[in-house]
C-alpha cells in the first residue's frame, strides 16, 4: 500500500487539472475519491484488539485488495459506479469529476505494492502490481511493520515522488491559488467552515492534507531507521535496515495474489489513467449543459412553488 | 506551503479578514507552519496514534489559528488579534 502517497497525490491532481478544469473542479471531490478506498476497507486490514481479542481480516492483503474481499474498492469499475451514483442524484459536475480524479490516483497508485489491485475488474479478478515494494500489512506486524517496511523500500522513493510532483506545482499550495482556484470550485463547503475559522485556518485546512503527508512521512521514517529495535534473523538491530531493491525489503515476505505479468501494469495503468482523463474531457461539455438544465429546471420549479405558495396565503 | 508573495502587499485593512482576524503573510506564516510541523513530527514519531487523518489537519489548524492569537494576545508580536498593524 502507500502512505503519505495518498495525501500528496490529491494536490499532484489539483495541480494538474486539464485547463479548462481549471478553478471548476471540487478538491473536496478529489479529497473524498482519493479518501474513499481505504475508508471502506482499511479498518479490518490491521484490525484492532479488544478485551484481549482480535478483530480484523485473517488474510489482511486478500481482504484489502482481493475478490473475494474489499478489493473491488480499489477498482476503476467501483470508483466509476460510485461517481455515476453521484451525478445521478446531484448532477454536480465539479464534485462529479473530481471524486473521478481522486479514486483513480489512488487505485492506480496501488498497484506498485506486491499485492496491486485489480485494475480491471469485473472482466477479471486478477490483480495488477509492478511489484516494486512489499506489501506488508500482516495480523502480527500490524500498522507497525507495514510503515517499517514502506519506508524501509522503495514505497519512501515513491512518498518522494509525490512529493516532488506536489513542490514542481508548489503554486497550488499557495494562498492566492486557494482564492482563485480551489474556493470558487467548492464556495459552500469553504462558507460552511467560514463560519468557525478566520482565513488564515481555512488555509490551513487546505494545506492540512498536504501538511498531515508531509509530517506521517518524517515521522514514520525517522521511526523506522532511528527508533524502532527490530529482530531480524535473530539480530537485534536499532532501525530496520534499508533496502531500495524492487519488490524489498530482503527482511519480509512480500505478500501477494494471483496477477498478470507485472511488465503489463505500468502501461496499462498509464493508459486507463489517460482514458480517464480523456472521457473526462470529453464529458466536461455535456455535463455542464445537463447541470445548467438542471438548476434551471429547479429554479423553475421553486418559483412555481414560491407563486402557489404566496397564493395559499393570499 | 506558507505564502511568502503577500509580503510585497501594503498592509491595513487588506490585513484582516472577513472575521476581522488578521492574516499571516510572509516569514510569520512560515514560522507557524513549521513550529505545527516540527511538534507534530517530533511528538509523531514517539506516540503514534497521533499520526492520523483528524490529528493532522486538527494539529495544524490549531497552531495556525491558536498559535498567532495567543502570542498577540500576550503581547509578543506587539500586535492585536483584531487590528491591522495600522491600527496599532
Amino acid at each position: 500500500m502507500s502512505w503519505a502517497a495518498h495525501q500528496f497525490e490529491i494536490y499532484a491532481v489539483q495541480a494538474h487539472l486539464p485547463k479548462k478544469m481549471l478553478g471548476k473542479v471540487s478538491f473536496w471531490a478529489i479529497f473524498l475519491g482519493d479518501f474513499t478506498p481505504d475508508f471502506l476497507s482499511k479498518f479490518w486490514v490491521y484490525g484492532f484488539t479488544f478485551n484481549g481479542t482480535r478483530y480484523g481480516a485473517d488474510v489482511p492483503h486478500q481482504w484489502h485488495r482481493g475478490w473475494p474481499g474489499m478489493g473491488f474498492t480499489h477498482t476503476l469499475f467501483f470508483g466509476i459506479i460510485v461517481t455515476a451514483l453521484f451525478w445521478l442524484w446531484k448532477r454536480n459536475r465539479a464534485f462529479t469529476v473530481g471524486y473521478l480524479l481522486g479514486f483513480a490516483a489512488h487505485a492506480l497508485t496501488d498497484i506498485n505494492d506486491s499485492v496491486g489491485t485489480m485494475l480491471l475488474f469485473p472482466i477479471t479478478a486478477l490483480n495488477w502490481t509492478s511489484e516494486t515494494w512489499a506489501y506488508a500489512a500482516t495480523v502480527d506486524g500490524g500498522k507497525y511493520l507495514d510503515a517499517a517496511a514502506y519506508y524501509s523500500s522503495l514505497g519512501l522513493a515513491m512518498d518522494v515522488f509525490w512529493l516532488v510532483v506536489v513542490l514542481i506545482g508548489w503554486r497550488v499550495l499557495t494562498r492566492d491559488y486557494w482564492r482563485v482556484n480551489i474556493v470558487p470550485a467548492d464556495a459552500r463547503v469553504w462558507a460552511f467552515f467560514a463560519r468557525f475559522l478566520p482565513e488564515r485556518g481555512l488555509i490551513a485546512l487546505y494545506r492540512a492534507t498536504f501538511f498531515y503527508g508531509i509530517c506521517r512521512l518524517i515521522s514514520w521514517s525517522a521511526w523506522t531507521r532511528i527508533v524502532a529495535k527490530p529482530t531480524i534473523d535473530g539480530i537485534e538491530r536499532r532501525g530496520f535496515p534499508i533496502d531500495l531493491s524492487w519488490t524489498g525489503p530482503w527482511w519480509l515476505d512480500a505478500r501477494s495474489l494471483p496477477h498478470v505479468n507485472p511488465w503489463l501494469s505500468f502501461p496499462v495503468a498509464l493508459a486507463l489513467l489517460g482514458l480517464v482523463y480523456w472521457v473526462l474531457i470529453k464529458l466536461w461539455d455535456p455535463m455542464g449543459r445537463a447541470e445548467a438544465r438542471r438548476r434551471s429546471r429547479a429554479r423553475t420549479v421553486n418559483g412555481t412553488h414560491e407563486e402557489s405558495g404566496a397564493h395559499d396565503s393570499a | 506551503m506558507p505564502d511568502s508573495t503577500s509580503d510585497a502587499r501594503p498592509s491595513g485593512p487588506a490585513d484582516l479578514d472577513y472575521r476581522g482576524v488578521r492574516r499571516l503573510t510572509g516569514v510569520e506564516e512560515w514560522i507557524w507552519y513549521l513550529v505545527a510541523g516540527i511538534s507534530y513530527i517530533t511528538l509523531g514519531i514517539w506516540h503514534k496514534w497521533l499520526l492520523n487523518w483528524f490529528v493532522g489537519p486538527v494539529w495544524l489548524i490549531a497552531i495556525v489559528v491558536i498559535g498567532p492569537w495567543f502570542t498577540d494576545r500576550l503581547r509578543l508580536t506587539g500586535r492585536s488579534e483584531h487590528e491591522g498593524p495600522d491600527d496599532r
